[in-house]
């Protein structure tokens, strides 16, 4: 009867087949346009702790105007202006079209796309105090106070003391000694 | 032969003969309730069938055991991804394949280790979640085990290793995206894995391009994740970790890129590489690569 068992032991075998495993994702890359953004606006925080500027400009919000296009960078800097003030001062950020817009305000970046202004904003902002900051190469020369540039692949920043002085700004001997010096 | 010694001998095959009945009959018993469906009954007497010196070594029995395992787990546990009656009627398998001299029963071992392999690996991929992943590995492993028995073909099992590894991987990659602060063992796990993939089959595309993500999503948190409070010289040593991880990552995206150059994730990878390491020409180069491919579609 043992035997016999084996010997009618041609079972329906229930086809098994392997699934396959679905669980594999693709994942995206996240945007390294919003690391490069905050990057800057952390240098542009940082300028409000290294820079000091005149009475005048502690009064109201601490403005910063923006000339240019870029949406990720705008949106770093209004997530900062949110999240932090400078002294008791709220940070505000301005967008500028063109150089004859620029506000009273206590910085003014000029993105690389209207490097081309930076002349006439030196120009309008004559005789106030406003920290000029541009990001093309060779700005620091022409009049920006600070430049960002790329050394290293690495996001590093352009300052020339003259072009700060000229405004009236203060500027710590830490922000001089980590920048390029430009004269 | 004096009339004791022969009362000895009489007595002693009288009982070798009665313990031999009982055995068959343990079999016979154990057939008759798997063939009745009382599996409880059927496992009791073949668990008693085997622990005889007499049976111990009978392929056959093994043989019985292992179906009568596999028939409780069939029935009763097919829902449990970690059933002790699949695991031990593979053991009994195994055990009846190795004592099979005769080979009578090979093919019959080898199609049920088959079929109880495949519910192993396919309950792996189903325990691939964040709760059960260490089933999903401990099966997985089981499942080689055994496969690799019926199966040899170096080829075959190396590629569900691949397949296993890289939803593990992947798997790995989402838990830490889930929680980068507290699950950062994740990232080492999921980096382990995809080393390993990378080790069997270098020019594993998915395995490339993870890689270089994993390298890539971490330098650009590394650098998202930092306070606007932060100190420039600080900002700065964050900055040379972050190129560093990019570094890290150009390889494996690039490789990914060599061996597929139309996969639009790869593109937005090096373009997003390149970017990061502020070299915007390379960057806008295969941003350009990417409209051109999407134009195309």
């Amino acid at each position: 009867m043992f035997i016999a068992f084996f010997k009618m032991k041609k079972i329906l075998f229930i086809l098994l087949t392997f699934v396959f495993f679905s669980s594999y994702k693709v994942v995206l890359p996240d945007q390294s346009e919003e690391a490069n953004a905050h990057v800057k606006a952390i240098y542009i925080y940082n300028f409000t702790k290294y820079i000091e500027w005149p009475q005048d400009y502690k009064d109201g919000n601490f403005v910063v105007g923006v000339m240019g296009t870029n949406t990720a960078l705008l949106n770093e800097l209004t997530k900062m202006a949110s999240s932090k003030t400078v002294g008791s001062q709220k940070i505000e950020i301005q967008t500028v079209l063109s150089a004859v817009d620029v506000p009273k305000c206590n910085i003014i970046y000029i993105l690389s796309d209207n490097s081309a202004q930076l002349a006439d904003v030196a120009g309008k902002l004559k005789g106030k105090s406003t920290l000029i900051v541009t990001d093309k190469p060779g700005m620091a020369k022409l009049g920006s106070a600070i430049n960002f540039v790329i050394f290293e692949n690495k996001q590093k920043i352009e300052l020339n003391k003259a072009n700060i002085d000229k405004y009236k700004l203060k500027v710590a001997s830490t922000l001089v000694e980590m920048a390029i010096q430009i004269k | 032969m004096s009339k004791l010694k022969r009362i000895v001998i009489f007595g002693m095959l009288l009982v070798l003969t009665i313990y031999a009945k009982a055995q068959q009959e343990n079999l016979i018993a154990a057939q008759t309730f798997l063939q009745q469906g009382n599996l409880d009954s059927a496992k009791h007497y073949i668990d008693a069938a085997v622990l005889n010196s007499s049976t111990a070594n009978n392929a056959q029995v093994w043989y019985l055991k292992g179906f009568i395992y596999k028939t409780i787990y069939n029935k009763n546990e097919k829902g449990n991804r970690q059933s002790p009656s699949r695991l031990a009627a593979l053991t009994f398998f195994k055990k009846s394949l190795s004592i099979d001299s005769s080979q009578e029963n090979t093919q019959e071992n080898i199609k049920n280790i088959k079929y109880l392999a495949t519910t192993l690996y396919n309950d792996a991929g189903a325990s691939l979640d964040s709760i059960d992943y260490k089933i999903a590995i401990k099966n997985f492993e089981i499942f080689k085990e055994y496969y690799l028995l019926v199966d040899p073909t170096p080829a075959n099992i190396r590629q569900k290793d691949i397949d296993f590894t890289l939803a593990i991987a992947s798997l790995y990659t989402r838990i830490f995206e889930s929680d980068r602060k507290e699950k950062t063992e994740f990232l080492s796990l999921s980096k382990e894995a995809y080393n390993k993939i990378l080790l069997l089959e270098p020019n594993n595309i998915n395995a490339n391009y993870n890689m270089g993500i994993l390298y890539y999503n971490q330098a650009v948190n590394l650098i998202n994740q930092q306070d606007y409070d932060i100190d420039i010289v600080a900002l700065n040593d964050i900055q040379d970790n972050s190129i560093n991880l990019f570094k890290e990552s150009l390889p494996f995206m690039e490789k990914a890129y060599s061996l597929d150059p139309r996969r639009r994730e790869t593109l937005l990878g090096l373009s997003g590489i390149y970017f990061s390491l502020n070299e915007f020409e390379k960057s806008n180069m295969f941003k350009l690569k990417l409209e051109e491919i999407e134009k195309q579609k």
